[in-house]
């Protein structure tokens, strides 16, 4: 189908006016890492510093652990979101398909690992985690973030497998399969948007978890996530927020090369299985 | 897709064989220490220093010295000790330790000093370390405020250097401008934080209602907020905020960077503003002068202590760490690299102005403060004071949003005040 | 494919073992972690405590959280700010993200990028997107005021973090900001399980956009979307570090949700057994709230 030249332009337009809201919180990062204190807090708005301080990336990365920073996230990370997707597929896969007695309840019981202010996990999980000597370690955040993300991915898989027409799998089941078998040969490959899509939130989620890092890994440095690290780099009295944009910028990279990595999953997937 | 559950198993597995995922074994003995200056530049050092010198002194023992950002302190340390792992070395803001002291947390250091025959009189702001009785620490800064100014704009204005309130006001009011005519205010007269956190707003008003003689308490702890003297206190806030002689809704950090780039004319600030200034864009133009108003703003801001959960061992490690940074030497240190007045009436501080040339001035107002015994945290509202500052910040806010009457405003208050400190 | 007769789960007596053998993984790990806080939190919400230590002895039941809870005006005040912010949170990002995900489906020069740039705003750590925020809210020299005067909607700056009203939205506009690539990513994701022969067939039928969208696109979308909206709504009840870094719950109480209460109880004033209560009381306000919107599974019984 062909858009007529208004329409095109219409939709670039659109495009291009989404695009600079979206962007601007973080352009306006770029300027806090290169700009002068005093040209952020002048009106009307410095839009590009007149010396840019690009230093500033050499510096960080010189003064600070960041590498080993996000080496930590990134192990947490892979640890958080293999754990959660693993359980999850096949806890989201029984709701969406086998509605078994009692199911719909548990599926609303791991969902009350969203509910409960994150204020009042925090202590008794510190000292649930003292008691099996995991403080300090990468285990504890990473089964601290795995209980806030096996809510989300459960349920979002869940309704994604809503969305696949069942008669998929009867079909493959007259063919002989097992509801298992079904799953991993017919259900999960026509999901590959929806798992990947799921498998980048959980990603995202434990990337930008802080809270439980905070406590957990406390004292030891050497296991200090990126979000910590940044949260770190601010003073008493002022905090240098060239250097925090900067390290941000730096903490944001991986997320953006996971996404254009998922991207293509993200797409496609089931236009592919569906015509087949 | 079996081929991704592969590589997403795979990953798993090499994830946990990859990292140090086990906490390393107590090995000899490791102190924690959790601060929030373990990361600036000259506070930082300093205890860096008396770190090594202690590590130096005791073979095999080390301090393990974390940073947490003052944002998440009372959470994290909350934490630490209800989920009984408390740091052995106690570092807290001076208005938060009562809790920790109030539950029992904290060791009561008065069998240590007698042991060691430490006599603390003298020991600037001590008072507020006793609680319950027994002295729960060791205050390791008691400051005066001083005023910082911008030569260059009051020169422009030809303008002199308030030494009143009112002349303070004119000032602010002269130096309050637009400077590139787009109805858009450039130039700021003073500055203070009247965004989030309640502490440091009730802290930034505090220099006005003392100077109009007003006070949250009494000696003996009883509210005092329906006075005239509140009323008066007040109405200057008011008067700052209405007519915009601060920027509205900074956090300090940001009131202090733009002080230093030269877009504001006064700031009343404690010690700690003279690193920022020197190291600001227009430092060159940065003077300090006695504060306007008086009494000044001062008061105990840090102190130091030892957890009580810990045995007995690492209490006398802690307690000889404790007395390195009493000694006069790092006592003196305090002063020469942190330009702060250090809390020892011992402490050589000869010389001192050649590092920080206003030091004079700081002791001087410390002094002052002292005599007047200001403090920010008002007797018989210690520990309460989380919940008392939220409710001031509250009124106040509501008497410039809704432009209520000061003598209306301090009767709520008094009222509110009062209830806050029945309840516990 | 015939050889794992040995426990033949195939077989309709076996199906819902396999139902519950998928399931447990999941509801096992999140009980070992959930099942302790969540009694912890149910019972310090019934004892007078101030600051709390596991492993102390359990003070005497009481019921006087709940009593002061319930008499508060603070309390209804964060349950209606909590409200307002959830519907404007959430309808936002689902406008936000509904459209950006249909506006990227398109087929494009530069979709990738245009993609990318919809999922950008996740890469930006939290921590620093609220400060970036903050300064474009800024009272004194924030961008934000600047563009409402030069497009004539203000003559003055507006202080965004002092005015009840503007403090809510720039709260609301920061996690709409935040929480949009969410929804957008599910509904793309959404997108690509509705079999491209629907539209044709529309089409022949003479079906316009808008008719289209409604008839198919959004029956299709619902499983996902409903979901998506569910966990939307969480995150706004429950996230916190956004709110305290902007606003810390004012002026005067108006961006103080029920999870900043909750925060400034137990850290800000120490009182365990209050801000139980109000966790307590969140919770069941979640629970009840999504079992409104996800319905109770069909076959399900208690």
């Amino acid at each position: 189908m062909r858009r007529t030249l208004s329409q095109s332009i219409l939709l670039y337009a659109t495009i291009v006016g989404a695009a600079i809201v979206i962007l601007f919180p973080i352009y306006w990062l770029v300027i806090t890492a290169l700009a002068s204190t005093d040209e952020l807090s002048s009106l009307p708005p410095t839009f590009w510093p007149e010396a840019p301080d690009w230093g500033v990336f050499a510096k960080v990365i010189s003064e600070r652990p960041i590498l080993t920073w996000l080496w930590n996230s990134t192990l947490a990370a892979i640890g958080a979101v293999s754990l959660s997707m693993l359980v999850s597929v096949a806890a989201g896969y029984s709701l969406s398909r086998f509605k078994v007695r009692g199911g719909h309840s548990m599926g609303m019981f791991i969902l009350t690992a969203k509910m409960l202010p994150a204020t009042l996990m925090v202590i008794p999980l510190f000292a649930l985690f003292r008691s099996f000597g995991l403080v300090g370690s990468l285990w504890s955040v990473i089964l601290a973030q795995a209980t806030f993300i096996i809510p989300f991915t459960t349920w979002m898989l869940k309704g994604y497998f809503d969305t696949i027409p069942r008669e998929l799998e009867q079909a493959a089941m007259v063919d002989g399969c097992t509801p298992l078998s079904a799953m991993f040969k017919v259900v999960l490959p026509i999901s590959t948007p929806g798992l990947a899509a799921t498998g980048l939130y959980a990603f995202v989620l434990s990337w930008s978890e802080y809270a439980y890092a905070r406590t957990f890994l406390i004292s030891e440095q050497g296991n200090w996530t990126a979000n910590l690290g940044i949260a770190g780099m601010r003073g008493e009295y002022t905090s240098a927020w060239n250097e925090i944009s900067a390290a941000s910028i730096f903490v944001a990279l991986p997320i953006i090369i996971i996404y254009i990595f998922l991207e293509r999953y993200l797409v496609g997937g089931l236009t592919a299985g569906a015509e087949k | 897709m079996k081929k991704m559950m592969k590589t997403c198993l795979s990953a798993t597995a090499s994830a946990v064989l990859l990292s140090a995922l086990t906490v390393s074994a107590a090995q000899a003995t490791t102190l924690s220490f959790v601060s929030w200056q373990a990361d600036d530049d000259a506070q930082g050092g300093w205890w860096k220093r008396a770190i090594s010198k202690f590590e130096s002194e005791h073979p095999g023992v080390t301090i393990e010295f974390t940073k947490v950002e003052r944002g998440a302190y009372a959470d994290t340390m909350t934490t630490l000790f209800a989920g009984g792992k408390p740091p052995h070395i106690v570092h807290l803001a001076s208005f938060e330790y009562q809790s920790f002291a109030e539950n029992g947390w904290m060791e009561n250091l008065d069998p240590w000093l007698e042991k060691d025959n430490i006599d603390m009189t003298g020991w600037a702001g001590q008072s507020s370390c006793r609680w319950n009785d027994e002295t729960a620490c060791i205050m390791l800064l008691y400051f005066g405020y001083m005023m910082a100014y911008n030569k260059e704009i009051f020169d422009n204005a030809g303008l002199e250097v308030p030494t009143t309130y009112a002349e303070f006001l004119e000032v602010a009011r002269a130096t309050t401008k637009d400077l590139n005519d787009d109805g858009i205010i450039d130039q700021y007269g003073t500055g203070h934080e009247t965004r989030g956190g309640a502490n440091q707003y009730v802290t930034e008003m505090l220099s006005y209602l003392l100077d109009a003689g007003a006070r949250w308490t009494n000696q003996s702890g009883e509210v005092t907020i329906d006075t005239p003297e509140m009323i008066e206190g007040l109405s200057r806030w008011k008067t700052l905020l209405d007519e915009n002689l601060t920027p509205r809704d900074m956090d300090s950090g940001s009131i202090r960077n733009l002080f230093s780039d030269g877009k504001m004319a006064m700031r009343l600030d404690g010690p700690w503003l003279y690193p920022i200034m020197i190291n600001g864009k227009v430092a060159d133009q940065l003077a300090i002068a006695p504060p306007p108003l008086h009494p000044p703003l001062g008061g105990s801001s840090n102190v130091l202590g030892m957890a009580s959960e810990i045995s007995n061992e690492e209490k006398a490690l802690v307690w000889d760490f404790i007395k390195i940074i009493m000694s006069p030497e790092y006592q003196r240190a305090y002063a020469t690299e942190g330009g702060n007045t250090p809390p020892s009436p011992v402490a050589d501080v000869s010389g001192v102005e050649k590092d920080v040339p206003h030091f004079q001035l700081l002791v001087d107002t410390q002094m002052e403060a002292a005599e007047a015994k200001v403090d920010r945290i008002p007797v018989g509202l210690e520990i309460q004071y989380g919940e008392f500052a939220k409710m001031v910040q509250q009124e106040v806010q509501r008497m410039i949003i809704e432009n209520l009457d000061p003598a209306d405003v301090v009767k709520v208050m008094q009222k509110k005040a009062e209830s806050i400190q029945a309840s516990y | 494919m015939h050889k794992q007769r040995m426990f033949d789960l195939a077989r309709p007596s076996r199906q819902h073992w396999l139902g519950y053998l998928l399931l447990a993984p999941a509801v096992i790990l999140v009980a070992v972690i959930i099942i302790y806080p969540l009694i912890i939190s149910v019972d310090l919400s019934f004892q007078n405590v101030k600051l709390v230590k596991m492993g102390d002895a359990r003070k005497p039941f009481t019921l006087i959280n709940y009593q002061r809870l319930f008499t508060s005006p603070d309390f209804w005040m964060a349950c209606w700010v909590t409200l307002k912010l959830v519907v404007a949170v959430t309808v936002g990002s689902l406008v936000v993200g509904l459209s950006t995900a249909l506006l990227v489906n398109n087929k494009f020069k530069g979709r990738t990028l245009a993609r990318l740039i919809m999922a950008l705003p996740w890469a930006v750590p939290e921590v620093i997107a609220v400060v970036i925020f903050a300064w474009i809210f800024d009272s004194s020299f924030g961008l934000m005021s600047w563009v409402f005067i030069k497009l004539g909607i203000t003559t003055e700056m507006v202080a965004w973090v002092s005015t009840p009203g503007a403090a809510f939205w720039a709260v609301a506009m920061t996690m709409i900001w935040k929480g949009f690539p969410f929804v957008s990513i599910m509904t793309l994701a959404g997108l690509q399980s509705i079999p491209s022969d629907f539209y044709a067939a529309a089409k022949v039928d003479g079906a316009n956009v808008y008719q289209r969208f409604r008839w198919i696109t959004l029956p299709s979308l619902m499983p996902v979307l409903g979901v998506t909206i569910v966990l939307v709504l969480l995150w706004v009840f429950r996230d916190f570090s956004i709110i305290k870094v902007l606003t810390n719950g004012g002026p005067l109480k108006s961006t103080t949700t029920l999870s900043i209460m909750t925060y400034d109880q137990a850290f800000g004033f120490f009182r365990f057994g209050y801000a139980s209560a109000v966790g307590v009381i969140t919770l069941i306000i979640c629970v009840i709230a999504s079992l409104f919107m996800l319905g109770r599974g069909p076959k399900s019984g208690l």
